[in-house]
């Protein structure tokens, strides 16, 4: 039966450069000190740009996801019965594993440690079915491998599956750890920073460097969550999926996808712009990209884009690519639940092309319950998710 | 349940490869993803783009992406080589669901799912789920077809509106 309340989100978990667990996530966004430093995971000679927001003591792939899943399922209190019904949604890269080992000290571990024989090859599309049996989870599966929008496409799906009452209750996973050959596209591309920070709608920019992002979350019915007596951390309100319709790579200068996909999360969540109290923004530190979503925000919220808190994570943790979107969600909830607005790290200036408040030296008290994480990828996909108080 | 309103394959009988697509390199995916879909909505509305009002999503449905470029990409970097930036642009299916989507005005979500179970059945149920949510009011699904070592060897595509919506 179709549900008109807020989706409850009930268990979080994340793990970046900043650290492992939700709360390494929101001390590291809050102190605002950049995770960059040089890769050792694999071979940077003849990269223009040799940094990245890793962690030097990682696991593979499949076994990060399982960690964050079942970590999140412990944090949602979730038994046995509710994992077997819950459904699996994940936002991961479609290609080749690149990266099949474990490191510690970013040294690749051997033998028994290694994860080998664990499912540390799984790929997609087998990856979502070895997950959802290695986490106990019995609901329908899926995979999105729609670039840097998988997770909070992922995220709003799971939303409206719930409220259509297609199920009671769905985990989002999603994982990037800094392999070898997005790095490479990447650096091909010319995207990353050279100057080796990234600096979100600021004067100077030079562009994105990646990071290490793997996270879970759980998203249920408001009557499933009561009928177990959950403590919801945040409500999902509202969401918005949209698409520029402009170019396979570039976003619309004017914003107009990204700003579409905001109306509608604010029209599906009841609320009018004046509400939204914080925006994490998608802003990756490229030049275009950074002003097109400067547009976006003004197009969508009108003048308050002079006055709502706006910073990207990302300057701290890095592009998590498929998983960004759950990453920040993360961020932007535990960021609510805990008062204080993230820093906007790397700035060096306005640039006239995105007039926002951007949050630069400090965190900044929250004003009010309500905040907008925003996504953008190629193809022109947008995204919007708005995310409450419990 | 939506209500089919156009469907086309490639190949169709007479058809050769896929024209190439300017900006897409090396492999057949992308330009089969273009083919099927420019043939599919041509049959719906004739000529580029979709009528104003018509908000239009794309649902691509692959298992793994091009997989002929990413194994290309993988051998290179393993040899200690420099990638073509064009690589960096066709790293992801939401590329050409872009290009489609720029070329046809279709400004509704993009979306790229990996199937889990039939992938007609996994896309049309995406598919669904946008429409009913209002994101959309139509979906172009585009479904690739690989051979067992993931050359693309077709594509169909399915252009789905009507149904329940919220």
């Amino acid at each position: 039966m179709a549900e008109r309340e807020p989706v409850p989100i009930s268990g979080i978990h994340a793990v970046s450069a900043l650290g492992r667990g939700a709360d390494a996530q929101l001390a590291g966004v809050l102190a605002g000190t950049p995770a960059f430093r040089p890769v050792r995971r694999f071979d940077t000679t003849g990269r223009r740009v040799t940094v990245a927001a890793t962690l030097p003591d990682v696991g593979t792939l499949p076994d990060e996801l399982t960690d964050a899943t079942d970590a999140a399922c412990r944090a949602a209190g979730l038994d046995r019965a509710a994992r077997a019904e819950s459904a699996l949604l994940l936002a991961t890269h479609g290609g080749p594993l690149s990266q099949p080992d474990a490191f510690a000290d970013d040294r690749p571990l051997t033998g028994a440690d290694s994860g080998a024989g664990n499912g540390a090859q799984v790929e997609v599309p087998a990856l979502v079915g070895h997950l959802a049996r290695r986490c106990g989870l019995g609901g329908p599966t899926r995979t999105y491998t729609s670039a840097c929008v998988s997770a909070s496409t992922a995220v709003a799906d799971a939303a409206t599956m719930i409220r259509r009452g297609d199920v009671a209750r769905v985990v989002v996973a999603a994982g990037y750890l800094v392999e070898p050959d997005q790095f490479a596209l990447f650096d091909a591309g010319r995207a990353f920073a050279a100057d080796g920070a990234v600096r979100p709608f600021s004067a100077g920019r030079q562009g994105l460097l990646l990071g290490d992002g793997v996270a879970a979350v759980v998203l249920e019915s408001a009557g499933a969550a009561r009928r177990r007596s959950a403590a919801p951390v945040a409500t999902v309100r509202g969401w918005g999926r949209a698409g520029d319709a402009y170019h396979p790579c570039q976003p619309d200068p004017a914003g107009r996808g990204l700003a579409r996909a905001v109306r509608s999360a604010l029209r599906r969540a009841g609320l009018d712009a004046a509400a939204v109290g914080y925006v994490n923004a998608n802003a990756t530190g490229t030049g275009f990209s950074d002003a097109s979503e400067a547009a976006a925000l003004r197009l969508a919220l009108g003048d308050l884009a002079d006055r709502v808190p706006v910073s990207s994570t990302k300057s701290v943790h890095g592009h998590a690519l498929e998983a960004s979107g759950l990453l920040e969600l993360v961020v932007t909830v535990q960021a609510l639940r805990h008062g204080k607005l993230p820093v906007n790290a790397g700035w060096l200036g306005p640039d006239e092309a995105c007039p926002l408040d951007v949050v630069t030296d400090a965190p900044r008290p929250v004003g009010s319950p309500y905040a907008l994480s925003l996504n953008a990828a190629f193809g022109g996909a947008d995204t919007a998710l708005l995310v409450g108080a419990p | 349940m939506s209500a089919v309103l156009a469907e086309a394959r490639w190949p169709e009988p007479g058809d050769g490869p896929p024209p190439p697509l300017p900006g897409f390199v090396h492999s057949p995916f992308a330009p089969l993803v273009a083919a099927v879909a420019d043939r599919c909505l041509t049959r719906r509305y004739g000529e580029r783009p979709v009528p104003p009002g018509t908000t239009c999503a794309v649902v691509l449905v692959s298992a793994a992406g091009d997989r002929p470029s990413a194994a290309h990409v993988r051998a290179t970097v393993a040899a200690g080589g420099r990638v073509g930036p064009l690589f960096f642009f066709q790293s992801v299916p939401n590329s050409v669901a872009g290009h489609v989507a720029a070329r046809w005005g279709l400004d509704g979500p993009v979306v790229c799912l990996s199937p889990t179970g039939d992938p007609r059945a996994d896309g049309t149920a995406e598919a669904d789920l946008l429409l009913y949510d209002g994101d959309a009011d139509e979906a172009l699904l585009v479904l690739v077809d690989e051979a067992p070592d993931g050359t693309p060897t077709g594509a169909v595509a399915v252009l789905l509106g009507g149904g329940t919506r919220q």
